[in-house]
């Protein structure tokens, strides 16, 4: 090969979101003055289908941070989980799941 | 969950009954916690809105039932797995709007103090916080029958 070959650059490489993760919604539940204890861990087990320990700990943090993230997924089903949760009020939002 | 059925004070309870039911009145126009929306579209926050009241009343309705005229007979409720979640929600919806209605000015450690004494509280508020109290105290004893082991 006589030709003279001209180092190429690596491209850098680009982390686009995915179209999956772009797409993803956070379930947020908020902290409030009325529910006990018990009763946020009962309604995350029912709402969320969880194991009562990671229900306590969210719920923990819930009461100790003032916020807890309990779900990550579609919209959909973020919206769904959304509306079960107020159905037991509890103060819930939905967040799109950016940072 | 196995049937509970508890059996109470008439006297004891009857005035808090009025409370509660004031409440309750209250929320057939209103829910206890406004709701947040996922979309900014009035048809959508509306279907949204309805559904959550129409649960709510539901709710509060079944709660209510437990104070009929049989209660007035013989001073029991019955609490099983047919109506143990809507009473949950109904007990959680009432004490919501107690809580906003009258006793907004109560220091948040007594409110969330189980053993807090009566006198500590004014004493126009303190039917309300009876009202309140009792209403966490069945939510206590229907969570406690649907998991023996929760202790808080």
């Amino acid at each position: 090969m006589g030709a003279e070959s001209t180092p190429r650059e690596k491209p850098t490489p680009v982390t686009a979101p995915s179209p999956q993760q772009a797409e993803l919604w956070r379930v947020v539940v908020l902290n409030d003055p009325v529910n006990r204890m018990s009763y946020v861990v009962m309604v995350l087990r029912r709402v969320l289908g969880f194991e009562e320990a990671r229900a306590r700990q969210h719920m923990l943090e819930v009461h100790e941070s003032g916020r807890s993230i309990v779900w990550t997924g579609t919209r959909e089903q973020a919206e769904a989980h959304m509306f079960a949760l107020q159905q037991w009020h509890l103060t819930a939002v939905i967040q799109p799941n950016e940072g | 969950m196995k049937q509970v059925e508890i059996k109470l004070n008439i006297s004891a309870v009857a005035p808090l009954l009025d409370v509660i039911k004031q409440a309750a009145d209250d929320l057939r126009g209103t829910l206890a916690i406004a709701a947040t929306f996922p979309e900014e579209d009035a048809d959508f926050t509306e279907t949204w809105t309805q559904e959550l009241m129409a649960a709510q009343n539901s709710d509060v309705r079944e709660l209510l039932g437990l104070f009929d005229s049989d209660f007035f007979a013989d001073g029991a409720i019955s609490i099983d797995s047919n109506n143990c979640e809507s009473l949950l929600r109904g007990c959680a919806a009432v004490r919501i709007r107690i809580l906003a209605r009258w006793l907004q000015e109560v220091p948040a450690e007594i409110i969330e103090d189980e053993d807090a004494s009566i006198s500590d509280i004014a004493e126009e508020l303190r039917l309300p916080f009876a009202a309140y109290t009792f209403l966490d105290q069945v939510q206590k004893i229907i969570l406690e029958h649907l998991n023996p082991a929760v202790a808080e």
